[in-house]
């Protein structure tokens, strides 16, 4: 897999220019590569004018790169003066302190940027916006002229917003060029001198933001044909098999939840990293217990507080991280498989070797999994087989519904047509299928309907058949 | 289809290889050098004196197996001794009704750990560690640090002294208990949910498995079986004192890990920790026995067995160290 292919971007000092594609477009490569973490394997870099061959993080970092991410990488325990100090002085050789003075700059560059926050402050006592402005002034502090901030507002308040855009723009007035990534479109208009968009790797255009408007910005970060064949629906929808009424959960950050999912279809659930779809997802599997709302299975009120009475009820949930909710590596797939069903084929909890061994050859049969026998642990297969056997583990369970978290995340072309197709297998045998992902043209190709979430609720209920720019504007927010 | 036996075959294989060569060489040393030792006395001696830590070793396996630790075990063996003596003699219950009161208890102190470890989240070298010092602290105020039980009637004093089919009959308990543990290990669902655990807790929770539930097993089984410790403990001794097992913990969580079980949790077996407790109760009594070193045996046989267990984890590593050598050389190799 090329993460990135062919980008061209470049930004002057002075601007604010904001970088927008999907998940998994590319962006957090990219900037890994302008920070010097990671190695382009081809094209070119210049900063300042001067090509750089061999870019480290300290080259970079001296060169004037800063990155600020979303979440601060601070150190909690220490203050904002210590924190600053860590960054920016050098080691002396008597490794003496000056305590003044470390204050002292740490004042100064607070103040620079307008941040009311004390130097004596311990970090931890700091909220994210003030610790985002103590990176800032770090970044000040070691001359950077170019400073990247990736999704910055993602958990920031209105209010924090509008102070964070106050120090952009003072930053941009100094002469430092911003790079600011971002998912939310209404910022690029608010903040931007220029946007630049990236798709499967790729830059695919660069223009001045007066020049651009929302619509076209959405059809440019999608602006793709679906390439792959996927199966075709076969089935007709049958009863319904879950359907939520205003389901909310404070700690996943989910909210007002209505949703249904008939026998013998497939509901592809969209949005954006962070929408809330996994936190969704672990409700119905009751790892994080809704509290509040109601859930109905085939039609009757039920509560489901772990994940056993999930199993209960007939609801499999095959997680997105797969090494290490998925499967258990170190054991083997065979044990893998019957992990959810231990009751049902160990009766009075006595391990039946023989049963197992039977099941765990069907499932080999029936999936393709790629092993040397049922006792190969999970570690020793692949990506796209270890999925297989998640699958399997839950296929086992016999479920009514299926929730499948980025079924095809990190999985080969070859094994990502083949999980399509049981999918596809498994709504025809009258499965409910509950498909959440991130890749967009799969939740297009294989979705009956499509529900999108944004900001931990569903924001639009979409027919299978829309276009990939219903979908993008709908996660985005966008309103027609 | 024991999760034990392809994957990490090789590993167990070599290790409990490795033990047996051991003791075979333990045997055949002090048998030359000692005085008395191959005889079927000291054998029921060696047995006698290696009830209790066998039978907390073997309820330390599930356990460890589950990534946790238990280092109140010998501190309940304590408080269990006492509040038998107290049951006993001051209460005024027969010795099989204050026995079974006792297991009742054990149980509840596991609890307690389990309690805390389930509910409240806390790590259970924390917790465990609070209620080495909790239990033992309430044994020796209940005792007020000097009082001890004796005179217990023979009936009761034949479960540490006495024979059954020729046996000592606390090696019929031990017995029991080790078919029961590795039967409940190696051949039920029980076992698997250990491993999971100790593997990755998070990975078992998503399969569905009751994960509280079962870690608060394995801890309650560990209170039990504690409790049937001070059982044979003050049958053996006669008298229930505050300071009954004191430091066992230690002996049992060493004989788990020279058997092989992984402190990180997941793999390990029972037949493991029997060997391990094995090498330990041999080398211990055979120490005692050899004229040149029988008065300094109890120091030297707690230094051996340090070295044994650090020689043990090193072994153990030195496969990984090796195929990681290899595999630099040859990528390097590769890359000139």
């Amino acid at each position: 897999m090329r993460a990135l292919k062919g980008v061209s971007f470049d930004l002057h000092g002075g601007e604010v220019h904001a970088l927008l594609g999907e998940n998994g477009a590319g962006k957090s490569t990219l900037i890994k590569v302008i920070t010097g973490a990671h190695q382009p394997d081809g094209g070119t870099i210049e900063i300042g004018g001067q090509p750089v061959r061999h870019l480290t993080p300290a080259a970079a970092h001296k060169l004037g790169v800063a990155c600020i991410y979303q979440q601060p990488a601070l150190f909690p325990d220490l203050t904002v003066a210590e924190n600053i100090a860590l960054r920016l002085e050098p080691a002396s050789p008597t490794r003496r302190v000056d305590w003044p003075t470390r204050r002292e700059r740490a004042a100064k560059l607070l103040h620079q940027i307008g941040a009311d926050i004390s130097p004596d402050a311990e970090v931890r006592a700091l909220s994210m916006p003030e610790q985002q402005l103590v990176e800032i002034a770090c970044a000040l502090g070691a001359g950077a002229r170019i400073v990247i901030m990736d999704e910055p507002t993602a958990s920031l308040t209105q209010k924090e917003q509008h102070l964070l855009f106050a120090v952009v723009k003072d930053l941009r007035a100094s002469g430092v060029g911003v790079i600011y990534i971002t998912h939310r479109l209404e910022e690029i208009s608010q903040l931007a001198d220029r946007v630049t968009v990236l798709r499967d790797g790729e830059s695919v255009g660069t223009s001045a933001v007066s020049e651009m408007n929302e619509a076209s910005l959405i059809k440019l970060m999608v602006g793709r044909e679906v390439s792959q064949i996927y199966p075709p629906a076969e089935s007709e929808p049958g009863s319904r098999v879950l359907a939520l009424k205003n389901l909310g959960c404070v700690a996943g950050g989910v909210r007002e939840v209505n949703l249904e999912v008939r026998a013998g279809e497939v509901v592809g659930l969209s949005g954006l990293v962070g929408a809330g779809r996994t936190e969704l997802a672990r409700i119905l599997f009751g790892i994080t217990p809704a509290d509040a709302g109601e859930i109905f299975l085939n039609g009757e009120p039920v509560t489901i507080s772990s994940p056993q009475e999930a199993v209960a009820h007939g609801i499999a949930y095959v997680p997105e991280d797969r090494r290490r909710h998925g499967v258990i590596l170190e054991m083997p797939i065979a044990a893998n498989m019957t992990m959810a069903i231990h009751p049902r084929i160990f009766p009075g909890a006595w391990l039946r070797f023989g049963a197992e061994q039977q099941l765990a050859l069907d499932f080999i049969r029936d999936l393709g999994v790629k092993a040397y026998g049922p006792e190969a642990p999970g570690n020793s297969l692949s990506g796209g087989n270890q999925q297989k056997v998640s699958l399997a583990r839950w296929l086992a369970t016999k479920p009514k519904l299926l929730i499948l978290d980025e079924p095809t995340q990190g999985v080969d072309v070859g094994a990502k047509s083949e999980i399509h197709k049981i999918i596809r297998q498994l709504a025809k045998a009258g499965l409910g299928v509950l498909m959440i992902s991130s890749d967009l043209p799969e939740i297009l190709g294989m979705s009956d309907r499509i529900a999108v979430m944004r900001g931990g609720t569903i924001t639009a209920m979409l027919s299978g058949k829309s276009d990939a720019h219903d979908v993008m504007a709908a996660a985005l927010g966008q309103t027609k | 289809m024991n999760t034990d036996k392809r994957g990490f075959k090789s590993i167990l294989l070599r290790h409990e290889t490795i033990l047996v060569l051991l003791l075979i060489a333990e045997v055949l040393y002090f048998n030359a050098a000692g005085r008395r030792f191959g005889t079927l006395d000291n054998g029921f001696n060696i047995v006698r004196h290696s009830v209790e830590i066998g039978l907390l070793a073997l309820v330390m396996t599930p356990i460890i197996l589950t990534g946790g630790i238990d280092l109140s075990v010998g501190s309940m063996l304590g408080l269990c001794a006492v509040l038998f003596g107290k049951l006993w003699r001051d209460a005024g219950l027969p010795p099989w009704l204050a026995g079974i009161c006792t297991l009742v208890i054990g149980a509840a102190c596991g609890g307690v750990n389990a309690a805390l470890i389930t509910r409240l989240r806390l790590p259970p070298l924390i917790v465990t560690l609070g209620t080495m010092s909790l239990f033992r602290g309430l044994a020796e105020a209940i005792t007020q640090g000097t009082d001890a039980f004796t005179n217990f009637p023979p009936s009761f004093l034949f479960l540490g002294t006495g024979r059954v089919a020729g046996l000592p009959t606390q090696a019929w308990i031990l017995l029991f208990v080790i078919v029961a543990v590795w039967l409940l290990v190696h051949r039920t669902t029980f076992g698997r949910s250990f491993r999971a655990i100790g593997f990755a807790p998070e990975g078992a929770r998503y399969a569905g498995i009751p994960v509280e539930r079962r870690i608060a097993f394995a801890y309650v089984l560990a209170g039990v079986i504690a409790a049937a410790a001070a059982l044979t403990y003050t049958a053996r001794f006669g008298t229930a004192k505050a300071d009954a097992g004191f430091g066992y913990e230690l002996f049992a969580i060493t004989a788990v890990v020279l058997g092989g079980t992984s402190i990180f949790g997941g793999v390990g077996s029972v037949h493991g920790t029997l060997l391990g407790v094995a090498a330990i109760a041999v080398l211990s009594n055979g120490l005692s026995r050899v004229p040149a070193i029988m008065n300094t045996a109890s120091e030297l046989s707690g230094m051996l067995t340090g070295a044994l267990l650090l020689l043990a984890l090193a072994g153990g590593l030195l496969p990984k160290l090796f195929a990681a050598r290899a595999k630099q050389s040859a990528s390097s190799a590769a890359a000139k």
